[in-house]
């Protein structure tokens, strides 16, 4: 056992780990995808920087001003958006975000306090970590600013915070991907969406009735509910920074002594899944089917949908048979009811003229809709990530794959028209119903949207595949590539569909829109239709990377 | 119906498993090629003529050549199957069996060459070559989201069979390769045995008359093993045509009745075992390669495989580090 140490150097393995990425990061740029992965992950890297410079200044002026102003227990309202931004971008945003798959590291003899910091560094380098940590390097500088000797304490303060966000990040995200992984407590999560939905259901004819003589009441809410909120991290954050400068460093310690057994706790709760994690856990659902071991049921004829052929709809199907079965995919795909509730009471129903959506009730359906759309780029633009080796299926199989991205399209249209029903019934909840010229002018500009998103999502799940893991919140990163380009789609087509609608408003003609979207349309079905007659000979010039890189 | 013990399964698998090939799969399905003279007795439509296929190769490749970058991974190989033949395709570790296979299948290109399966073209006819052909890839191209009865429908509908009669040969495909017992189970959660059956089931579910299959029997236990060699030999007693590639030489030698070794690329032998046999011996014998023939002994595949491929190993390597 020469050369073998009986406890191997943690220090050393982190630092292997972190070679191996980076030669995988050097080899990948042998390639012309991988260098224009490289261009890619710049140029977003760019925006994400510019977004978090331009909120760092915001929210440093924002700190400047309430600590200047003796307010520092203000801070609370900045932090808090902060606080929420960093816990549910990465899941509405999941196509941008990338945790590592550590369980290939388990066959090594990595301890699990190394384990952890793997997971928690490399957890740790998402946008949100770098966004959340420009904003709060710029209240630092803000409140360094406007009161320098508190620079220190403040800084380390919004430090801890930082960690406890990054922390309780990936502890919701550990927990939820468990829950979602079987059925029995997707089944129960699903319970407990329809009965929070009802509930709201309930909220909005309750409002209307006691609206007008709520105020008081929301008022005596407001006084109740925050000090709540100062006993939770942004509070207790803000609290510590705030009884520093209001001369009260035992408190401020406190604080800080509180902050920190949140911290503490988070650490627990989420160890209980990292150490589950580590004894090499199968979230799978193979115990459950054991006990069914002996339970023989007749094989069921596959799906009968009229008008298609038997290969299309047998990818139809296959399709539902696996969005059905992604927990993150399912989530993802509720979080226009999410964005409808934040927008229909955030804005605040007690002042009419108080938001966008408010002022212009009309428009709750097709911004919906238009969300909607754009939550499923990530499937539309990497249509084989999720197939991985079946990817192989398809080339040695009879069927072309015009027919196969016809399946695919079509099952993700379906789930489309399934949201924007959802969409419709939640603008006529929290809004008004749109009217008849509002739903045809939106379902023409979809007409227009869909298409053209098909068309290049296609293109690009044939460029640029990536092998997904639908079952993984974490595994389900698309190219940087695919990422930049469909932004760049998203903002001509946003941006096409926005001048349509201006013109139609400055015409005061609604139906203008819809001629404009059905012009549009005619043009982007044509390019859909010259990308599926394509696809055969694309996939056979591209087989060989659409192998290599859904087979690994 | 098979019977369901295991017991049971094992001991009649010799009989049942022949009569369920012949009952349930071929006899429904597209007929398996199979020309006159090689135990089949009946033809493909009355338009071909059985000498047609007895000209015609279940498999020709000319000058078949790939590149990757500067490697060549395969050279100028020309294969050629009879119809009905087991076709071992053999060679060491990275000789270019799989990028044949590949290019075989239609899933890898050829940088040059040409290929003909059933004497059709396939670069011109790669459709109606892929709807006679089954394939085990490498890869085993699974769906593993998919419980395994999913995914054989999703097959068999994808090669053009019926709902109702993809979903018949979907239950007593999972019967016969005994993976019924747990419907609800994802194809992900199967062991590598039981994916492999999986796709060798899906491989066959539309009756193709050529199989590719490569390294079938990698992972399989012998239970499975027994189970697969049976259908394979059942099929090619239908007059189906098998090229498969395996390192177990011994399962080749007992199954196979014609053998090509590549290596680095190259063909280096191709013919029935005998002539192999026959090749190598009269090769040590007349000292055209080194080595000596065991006396009075038949010399195994293995023993051929080595003295083509030129194998021995040199014995004084050491690695003092190792125990």
């Amino acid at each position: 056992m020469a050369g073998l140490n009986s406890t191997p150097e943690s220090r050393m393995q982190l630092a292997a780990i972190a070679r191996v990425r980076w030669q995988l990061f050097v080899h990948s740029l042998r390639t012309t995808k991988g260098a224009l992965e490289l261009f890619s992950r710049i140029v977003l890297s760019l925006i994400i920087t510019a977004g978090g410079l331009g909120g760092a200044v915001g929210l440093g002026a924002g700190a400047w001003f309430f600590v200047s102003e003796g307010k520092a227990e203000w801070l609370a309202v900045l932090l808090w958006p902060v606080f929420l931004f960093w816990q549910f971008f990465p899941v509405m945003a999941s196509v941008f975000t990338e945790t590592l798959d550590t369980s290939n590291l388990l066959r090594f003899p990595l301890d699990y306090r190394s384990y952890v910091v793997v997971r928690l560094v490399y957890g740790a380098l998402d946008p949100s970590t770098v966004l959340g940590g420009l904003w709060l390097s710029g209240m630092a500088i803000g409140i360094g600013i406007a009161n320098p000797r508190f620079f220190p304490w403040a800084a380390f303060v919004l430090l801890l915070f930082g960690i406890l966000n990054v922390l309780l990040t990936q502890m919701v995200f550990a927990w939820v991907e468990r829950w979602l992984a079987q059925r029995r407590t997707r089944e129960i999560f699903a319970v407990l969406f329809f009965l929070v939905m009802i509930s709201f259901q309930l909220v909005g004819p309750m409002m209307n009735r006691y609206g007008p003589t709520s105020a008081p009441l929301l008022r005596k809410f407001g006084a109740e509910a925050s000090p709540v909120q100062r006993v939770l991290p942004p509070g207790i954050a803000a609290r510590a920074i705030a009884q520093a400068t209001g001369g009260r460093p035992g408190a401020a310690f406190g604080s800080l002594g509180f902050l920190g057994i949140y911290g503490a706790l988070i650490l627990r709760v989420l160890s209980v899944r990292l150490r589950a994690q580590y004894r090499g856990e199968n979230l799978s659902e193979v115990e459950r089917d054991v006990s069914t071991r002996d339970r023989k049921q007749g094989v069921r004829p596959g799906w009968d949908l009229p008008g298609l052929s038997g290969p299309v709809t047998a990818v139809f199907e296959k399709e539902f048979h696996y969005l059905s079965r992604s927990g993150p995919v399912l989530l993802t795909l509720i979080t226009p009811i999410f964005m409808m509730l934040i927008f229909g009471f955030g804005q605040g129903r007690a002042r009419p003229d108080s938001g966008f959506l408010q002022r212009s009730p009309d428009l709750g359906f097709p911004a919906g809709a238009a969300y909607a759309l754009l939550l499923l780029t990530n499937l539309i633009y990497n249509n084989f990530g999720a197939d991985g080796g079946g990817i192989q299926f398809f080339l040695a199989s009879p069927v072309r794959f015009r027919t196969v991205l016809l399946g695919k399209n079509l099952a993700h249209m379906v789930v489309l028209a399934l949201e924007l029903l959802v969409v419709w019934i939640g603008a006529s909840f929290f809004f008004r119903p749109p009217t008849p010229a509002t739903a045809i002018a939106t379902l023409a500009g979809l007409l227009f949207a869909a298409p053209a998103n098909l068309a290049v999502g296609n293109l690009l799940s044939l460029y640029s595949p990536k092998r997904i893991e639908l079952s993984s919140f974490g595994r389900q990163r698309a190219p940087q590539l695919t990422v930049l380009i469909s932004f760049g789609v998203h903002l001509v087509v946003f941006g096409l569909g926005a001048a349509t609608l201006f013109v139609a408003h400055y015409y005061r003609n609604i139906w203008l829109a819809t001629g404009i979207f059905m012009a549009f349309a005619a043009v982007t079905l044509t390019g859909y239709r010259q990308v599926l007659q394509r696809a055969d000979r694309l996939a056979l010039a591209r087989r060989e990377v659409l192998t290599s890189e859904l087979c690994r | 119906m098979l019977p369901h013990s295991p017991t049971d399964r094992n001991r009649a698998s010799a009989v049942e498993i022949v009569s369920f090939c012949a009952t349930h799969i071929w006899a429904k399905g597209p007929r398996p090629l199979a020309p006159s003279g090689l135990g089949a007795s009946w033809r493909i439509g009355a338009v071909l003529e059985s000498k047609h296929f007895m000209e015609v190769p279940a498999i020709a490749t000319e000058e078949l050549t790939r590149l990757f970058g500067e490697l060549v991974a395969v050279r100028d190989v020309n294969l050629r199957v009879a119809p009905g033949q087991f076709f071992g395709f053999l060679g060491p570790n990275g000789a270019g069996k799989s990028t044949t296979i590949k290019m075989l299948t239609g899933l890898l290109a050829p940088s040059s060459g040409r290929m003909e399966i059933l004497g059709l073209d396939f670069d011109k006819n790669m459709v109606e070559v892929k709807r006679q052909i089954g394939v085990v890839p490498e890869g085993m191209a699974l769906f593993g989201r998919l419980t395994g009865a999913e995914y054989l429908n999703f097959v068999g509908r994808m090669y053009g069979l019926d709902r109702e009669t993809a979903a018949k040969r979907t239950g007593e495909l999972l019967d016969f390769m005994q993976l019924a017992d747990q419907p609800k189970k994802l194809v992900t959660d199967y062991s590598h045995g039981m994916q492999k059956k999986l796709a060798m089931a899906a491989a066959v579910i539309h009756g193709p008359k050529i199989l590719f299959l490569d390294e079938p029997f990698e992972g399989v236990d012998a239970i499975a093993a027994g189970t697969l060699k049976a259908m394979l030999q059942r099929m090619i007693s239908r007059g189906a045509t098998i090229f498969l590639t395996s390192h177990v030489l011994e399962i080749v030698e007992r199954l196979c009745s014609h053998v090509a070794i590549i290596h680095r690329g190259q063909l280096v032998a191709q013919g029935s075992l005998e002539e192999l046999r026959a090749g190598v011996e009269s090769e040590v014998a007349s000292g055209m390669v080194a080595g000596e023939l065991p006396a009075a002994k038949r010399l195994t595949l293995e023993e051929i495989f080595l003295h083509t491929v030129g194998g021995s190993r040199p014995t004084e390597q050491e690695l003092s580090w190792l125990g």
